[in-house]
Order: structure tokens, then C-alpha cells, then sequence
């Protein structure tokens, strides 16, 4: 089958092909690429599920538009879609504020979810609260760093700052979180003494 | 013993909530991903089907793409031209407008050409009047 002859190339490879008018190539990317993509925007909008799906198949489409002049080594893929999905996010959230909307939303209850225990739910839901309450540049490091795993320098390409900047911006952002957790010690099930 | 610092979370308690996050991710359904791939098809470049619109070529069309395409086949045409000019028109009449002086010796009488009067007008009239005086 066409689609596991692709299984091994790099995003930019299966780019290529689709820029060559290879239709398979878009199939496996957007399997690779928006469930990443679409995890980290629903975190950056506060949990809006349906907003993210938006930013996301937006983001998507200027990749497709992208594809035929995609100048090859310029920039990852990921990194590339990392960045214009933060951007969609950071622009959404600041027209949510502009209109008097409540920043965090409302995460929805229906959800589909990996998580098999409560205490998982209630914990990811907490830090979400918590992240929520960030200013919105070091949500997107906080969240890039330690949920989506991107290194330090990856961020920095992401955001378009220097690496110290990042460095500066998750340590801040996860100290902010540490102390806003802490008060939920108890519910989260932390022992108290 | 000392008494853990209750206004911060250590790194390992946040790692926690990292964890659940990321065991928390949310599931792309079908429809999403299918309206990605709708989208990813209607800006399929059209690369392969480019050959089947190129125009099947005349004897002419041949011609020029053989030669290097119609900025070529204008070279061609204005150095036919100037060829052809080149060869019609005489030297002697290119003498004549140089007055005998460019190609004097090679295509016409060079005795004619020399002539102290044909340089120095003014002198030949000198010597028609003194001839009239004689």
C-alpha cells in the first residue's frame, strides 16, 4: 500500500511529494501532524476544543498552499506549524479579550480522552487552569517545553526569540504554575504533612 | 526534620500534571481530519497533468524551437539582412560618400582620388583662373 511506502520519510520529503502533486503524501501528514498540532492549540486556547479544530485546519491549509515553494531546509515542518498555530492562537485569544469573552473558556466535558483515571483528569484539568492564568507568551513555551517535548532551541525557532529567552520564559512560567498548584495540593491528592 | 515548603510544587510534583496533560491529549476525529484532507486535495498542485496541456507543434513551431525559440530566429533574420545589403551594395558607392578616401586603391581609380583639387577646392579654382589668365 502507498501509505507504508511513505512511513519512513521526513515531513519535508512527504511535503515535497505533495508539492509534486502526490495526494498520499497529504494523507499521512495531516495523520502526523494535526493531532500534535491540535492538542497543542486546544492547551493554548484554554481548552476550546472547537476553536483549536479552526486554528488547526487553518494552519494545515497554508502548509498545503506553502507546499509547492517550500524552500527545502529553510525550517522543519513541525517548527513551521508550530509557529503559525501559535500565532492563530495568540491572535485568537487577543480578539477573545478585545470582545470581553472569558480568556480559559469553558473546557468541554465531552471530550474525547486517553486518560483512564480521575486523578489523571483532575490533574490535567488543574495545570490547563493553571496555564490558562499564564501570560500568553510563556503558556506557549511552558506547553511547547514540557507537553510537547520541543528542546529549548526548537522553542526558540518557534517563537522567534533566543534560546536564553526561552530558558527565561518556562522558568518563569513553570514557577508561576508551581505556586498556583500548590493551593490544590489537597484535592489533587498530594499528602498535606 | 525540615517541613516541605507548601507555597511551591517541587519539579517532580509538576512533572505530574505534565504527565496527566499529555496522557490528556485530545483525540483528532475523523471529521476534522477528513476536512483537512478535503482541503489538502482541492490544493493539490496540478504538476503532473502540466505535459498533457503543452500544444502539439507546427513545422514552424519546430523550426524555432530547434533554432533556440523567436529571439533566436530575429538574430538570424537581421544578420540575413545585412548580408544580403552588404553584398548588393557596390563599394562605390560607399566611395562616393567617403569622397575616395576609405577604400581608395583597392576598388577605384586611386589617380582620380588623389587629385591635389578633389582635397583642396579652393586651390582648383585657383588654377581654373590661371589657366583663364593664360
Amino acid at each position: 500500500m502507498a501509505l507504508d511506502a511513505y512511513e519512513g520519510a521526513s515531513d519535508e520529503a512527504l511535503l515535497v511529494l505533495y508539492g509534486n502533486g502526490d495526494p498520499v503524501a497529504a494523507q499521512l501528514l495531516t495523520h502526523r501532524l494535526a493531532p500534535r498540532e491540535l492538542g497543542f492549540a486546544t492547551r493554548l486556547l484554554g481548552g476550546d476544543r472547537a476553536e483549536a479544530e479552526d486554528v488547526v485546519q487553518e494552519a494545515m491549509l497554508r502548509l498545503w498552499k506553502q507546499a509547492e515553494s517550500w524552500r527545502s531546509g529553510e525550517a522543519q515542518v513541525s517548527t513551521w506549524l508550530y509557529r503559525v498555530v501559535s500565532n492563530l492562537c495568540t491572535d485568537r485569544l487577543r480578539k477573545r479579550r478585545t470582545v470581553g469573552l472569558d480568556v480559559a473558556g469553558d473546557p468541554e466535558d465531552d471530550r474525547p480522552s486517553a486518560v483512564d483515571s480521575m486523578m489523571d483528569v483532575d490533574r490535567a484539568s488543574a495545570l490547563q487552569d493553571a496555564l490558562n492564568r499564564l501570560p500568553d507568551r510563556q503558556r506557549v513555551a511552558v506547553t511547547l517545553r514540557h507537553i510537547e517535548g520541543a528542546t529549548n532551541p526548537e522553542i526558540a525557532k518557534i517563537m522567534d526569540i533566543s534560546v536564553e529567552a526561552v530558558e527565561s520564559l518556562t522558568a518563569r512560567g513553570k514557577r508561576a504554575l508551581a505556586k498556583d498548584l500548590a493551593g490544590r495540593r489537597k484535592e489533587l491528592g498530594y499528602d498535606e504533612t | 526534620m525540615t517541613k516541605p515548603d507548601k507555597t511551591q510544587l517541587d519539579d517532580d510534583d509538576l512533572e505530574l500534571f505534565f504527565e496527566a496533560a499529555r496522557r490528556d491529549a485530545p483525540k483528532p476525529s475523523e471529521a476534522f481530519l477528513s476536512a483537512i484532507m478535503a482541503d489538502a486535495q482541492t490544493q493539490l498542485p496540478n504538476v503532473q497533468t502540466k505535459p498533457a496541456t503543452l500544444q502539439k507543434q507546427g513545422w514552424l513551431g519546430s523550426i524555432l524551437s530547434a533554432i533556440g525559440g523567436w529571439p533566436a530566429a530575429a538574430g538570424l533574420a537581421t544578420a540575413t539582412v545585412a548580408g544580403v545589403w552588404i553584398g548588393f551594395t557596390q563599394p562605390v558607392q560607399l566611395e562616393t560618400l567617403s569622397g575616395g578616401l576609405v577604400l581608395a586603391g583597392d576598388y577605384v581609380i586611386s589617380d582620380a582620388s588623389y587629385v591635389l583639387e578633389d582635397l583642396t577646392p579652393g586651390y582648383l579654382g585657383t588654377s581654373i583662373f590661371a589657366e583663364d589668365e593664360g
